[in-house]
């Protein structure tokens, strides 16, 4: 319904502090958001504009928080950001070397109700320190799409935002039941558009 | 383990929200599914890691890193760009030609633009387009060029959080804990984005304490840059009254101030190289920022205050408040003009005392006061967007800092006999 | 051997058992019940507590860490 009036689709960038989020923001949109090695570099939201096959994302990085009970006021922002955004797609972003912390917020994300996509950045530096993630398990288990990236050489990117548009809300009874071995496949591939190409 | 039929009737049942315990362990069962770690060898960038956050080595290290910073900071800024060439630009070209080309120096315009006839250097001179400009682009721009990319490489090694746990025992005594020297350095390129940082603090008696002490006590790379050039020597002098000033409002703001104060809690990430487009990208994106936003503040601050000057405002000003700056500060009356400026930008004040003739003391007095008076306009406007009350608050406890330690620096000055 | 956080010895590795503190907070960087962790540094005058928890390094306040109970299992040189 928000699509009559701009057409346009909301994108919330959310995950733990230092995962690489504004990097990453910064690789789809061209903006020139702060990215620094510390925890709560973005204390801000900053929007940014993608436009892929034909469809225009507003994307917006918010800061880093490592729940939905906000410590303090940079993660209140993200909080609100979520709150505010009730019909956006958010994109959770995963710190390959660090993947339970991020689950826990994905989850909690996803308990709303909201469309989601996953982006495991980092993959190089999981790589140098021998973790190995299985995104395409990942993927099943979640019923999400889940995009291994690299934020600081470019990799995944491309793809990471061709996913956007196959964002879903997650079941969690469904994960839940894929967890325990049950296949819940025909619900999957439905939502998929059918193009194939997972 | 929690039995998965119980959790998944959690689930069920309510609105679709479970414990916190049932998120972990459905974490737990994924992380199981999905991720491999094999054995991992420690790498040269942990042992560092390890080294500069353990205090006997770190300790050291952090002196020395920041005694590094400031003597790069001073060579570079100071002695390097701005005595070496320009210096030479704008005095003995840019000025010259000026006064020569324009037009009828008894005018107002003259004395707008181009300012005194007779000063032979850009500092003295102080029209819009020689001090102005002399100050903004021959002293200020190469000052936080250095500043800033010695700061992105800071902020890009991920050795600020190792900062923080070096200095959380002592923050902690001033109601902050170690987290708080994000802000502060940040504060020391430009406190307008560390106003903002102060979000990374917890509780709002600790954003309170660290905004009035970022506004009150922590200079900008632009008045830094201007105070290499003006008072050379007595940099470190003032930088330790900021410094033990900050420590001692902190102490009382603490124990004044109601509120919690909880410890710090933060990731240590681990080091890696800062990536070369990344530290070009920021120092780029920064300097544009100013050239932007400062540089015309500057030389619209030349303007107003000349333009009061020819108005008879500041000498009306600087009458009326004579008996204060003289008798309770120890500084000549003349400073009110700078204060003023202050206002605007604090660099531009800070260059403007240099030509009111003093003592080293009271040029020493005059520029910690300038530091500690008023957060320049652009701070001040941050501040209001965090919240009008605390801003409010803000500006009373500015208010009896200044007469106090003012006071107090003056007093001082006095039992040593130098002011 | 049950100890508290702080009282560890560079290099003791040990198994989280008890929190009495910011539990959710704690959890969230990772330090939960049951998780290996290895003192890295304890600051001097009552400064913060490094420890390493699988790839991350946290650091927390000396208060925090009296208030979580260990396990020593072991020392790494
Ligand atoms: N090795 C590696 N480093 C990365 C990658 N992506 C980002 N980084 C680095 O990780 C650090 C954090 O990146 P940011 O983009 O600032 O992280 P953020 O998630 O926006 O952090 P907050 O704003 O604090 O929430 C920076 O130093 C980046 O250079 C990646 O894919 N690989
Ligand atoms: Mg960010």
């Amino acid at each position: 319904m928000a699509d009559s009036t701009k057409n346009k689709i909301t994108v919330l960038m959310v995950g733990n502090p230092n995962v690489g989020k504004s990097a990453l923001f910064n690789r789809m949109t061209g903006s020139n958001a702060v990215v620094s090695n510390y925890p709560g570099t973005t204390v801000d939201f900053t929007k940014g504009t993608l436009i892929e096959g034909r469809q225009e994302y507003e994307i917006i990085d918010v800061p880093g928080t490592y729940s939905l009970e906000p410590r303090d006021a940079a993660e209140e922002v993200a909080v609100r950001m979520l709150r505010d955004c009730p019909d956006a797609i958010v994109m959770i972003v995963f710190d390959a070397t660090k993947i339970d912390r991020g689950l826990y917020i994905a989850l909690e994300v996803m308990e709303r109700g909201m469309p989601c996509i996953v982006a495991v950045n980092m993959m190089d530096a999981a790589h140098d320190k021998k973790i190995t993630v299985d995104t395409a398990g990942l993927q099943r288990l979640l019923g999400v799409p889940v995009v291994a990236t690299t934020a600081t050489s470019g990799e995944g990117i491309r793809e990471l935002a061709e996913q956007i548009r196959k964002a879903q809300v997650a079941d969690l009874d469904a994960i839940l039941k894929r967890l325990n071995g049950e296949n819940t496949a025909k619900k999957q591939v439905s939502g998929c558009g059918g193009c194939g190409g997972c | 383990m929690v039995a998965v039929g119980g959790a998944e009737q959690m689930v069920l049942s309510s609105d679709a929200v479970l414990s916190s315990d049932a998120r972990w362990e459905m974490v737990d069962r994924l992380t199981r599914q999905t991720v491999t770690y094999g054995t991992y060898k420690r790498t040269l960038g942990d042992v560092l890691g390890e080294l500069t956050v353990k205090p006997l080595t770190g300790i050291p290290v952090a002196v020395a890193a920041l005694f590094a910073f400031w003597s790069i900071f001073c060579s570079f800024a100071g002695a390097l760009v701005t005595d070496g060439f320009m210096v030479k630009l704008f005095d003995a070209h840019w000025l010259p030609w000026l006064q020569s080309l324009w037009p009828d120096p008894a005018s107002w315009h003259y004395f707008v633009f181009v300012g005194d006839p007779l000063a032979d250097n850009c500092f003295e001179a102080f029209g819009v387009l020689t001090s102005g400009l002399f100050v903004s682009i021959g002293v200020v721009l190469p000052a936080i060029l250095i500043f800033y990319l010695m700061m992105t490489v800071l902020e890009d090694s991920g050795y600020l959080p190792r900062l923080a746990v070096l200095v959380d025992s002592v923050l902690h005594r001033v109601g902050l804990h170690g987290y708080a020297i994000v802000p502060a350095i940040l504060g020391l390129g430009c406190n307008v984005p560390a106003v903002t940082a102060t979000r990374i603090l917890e509780t709002r008696k600790q954003r309170f304490i660290m905004m009035s002490l970022l506004a009150i006590f922590i200079p900008c790379g632009a008045q830094l840059g201007v105070m290499l050039e003006v008072i050379p020597d007595m940099v470190g002098m003032v930088f330790l009254c900021l410094i033990v000033g900050f420590c001692l409002f902190g102490y009382i703001l603490n124990k004044v101030i109601p509120g919690e104060n909880p410890e710090i809690l933060v990731d240590v990430p681990p080091y890696h190289w800062p990536v070369k487009e990344n530290v070009a990208k920021k120092l780029c994106n920064r300097t544009k920022g100013f050239l932007k936003e400062a540089v015309p503040f500057v030389l619209f601050g030349v303007l107003v205050v000349n333009l009061l000057y020819l108005g008879g405002v500041i000498q009306a000003l600087a009458a009326f408040f004579e008996p204060l700056f003289v008798t309770w500060f120890g500084v000549p009356k003349e400073t009110v003009g700078p204060l003023i400026a202050a206002f605007l930008r604090k660099d531009l004040a800070i260059a403007q005392l240099s030509v009111i003739p003093m003592t080293a003391y009271q040029m020493f007095a005059s520029v910690v006061l300038i530091s500690i008076y008023f957060p320049c306009v652009a701070t001040f406007v941050v501040m209001l967007r965090e919240g009008w009350k605390e801003l409010i608050a803000a500006l009373a406890v500015l208010f009896v800092v200044v007469f106090a330690y003012g006071g107090l620096i003056h007093a001082i000055g006095i039992l040593l006999g130098v002011a | 051997m049950q100890k508290k956080l702080f009282e560890l010895e560079f290099g003791d590795m040990a198994v989280v058992r008890e929190i009495h503190t910011s539990h959710h907070d704690l959890n969230c960087m990772g330090l939960r019940v049951g998780k290996e962790l290895k003192m890295i540094t304890k600051q001097p005058i009552k400064g913060p507590v490094v420890v390493l928890l699988g790839e991350v390094e946290i650091a927390m306040g000396l208060d925090m860490a009296a208030e979580i109970l260990v396990d020593v299992i072991g020392t790494d040189a």
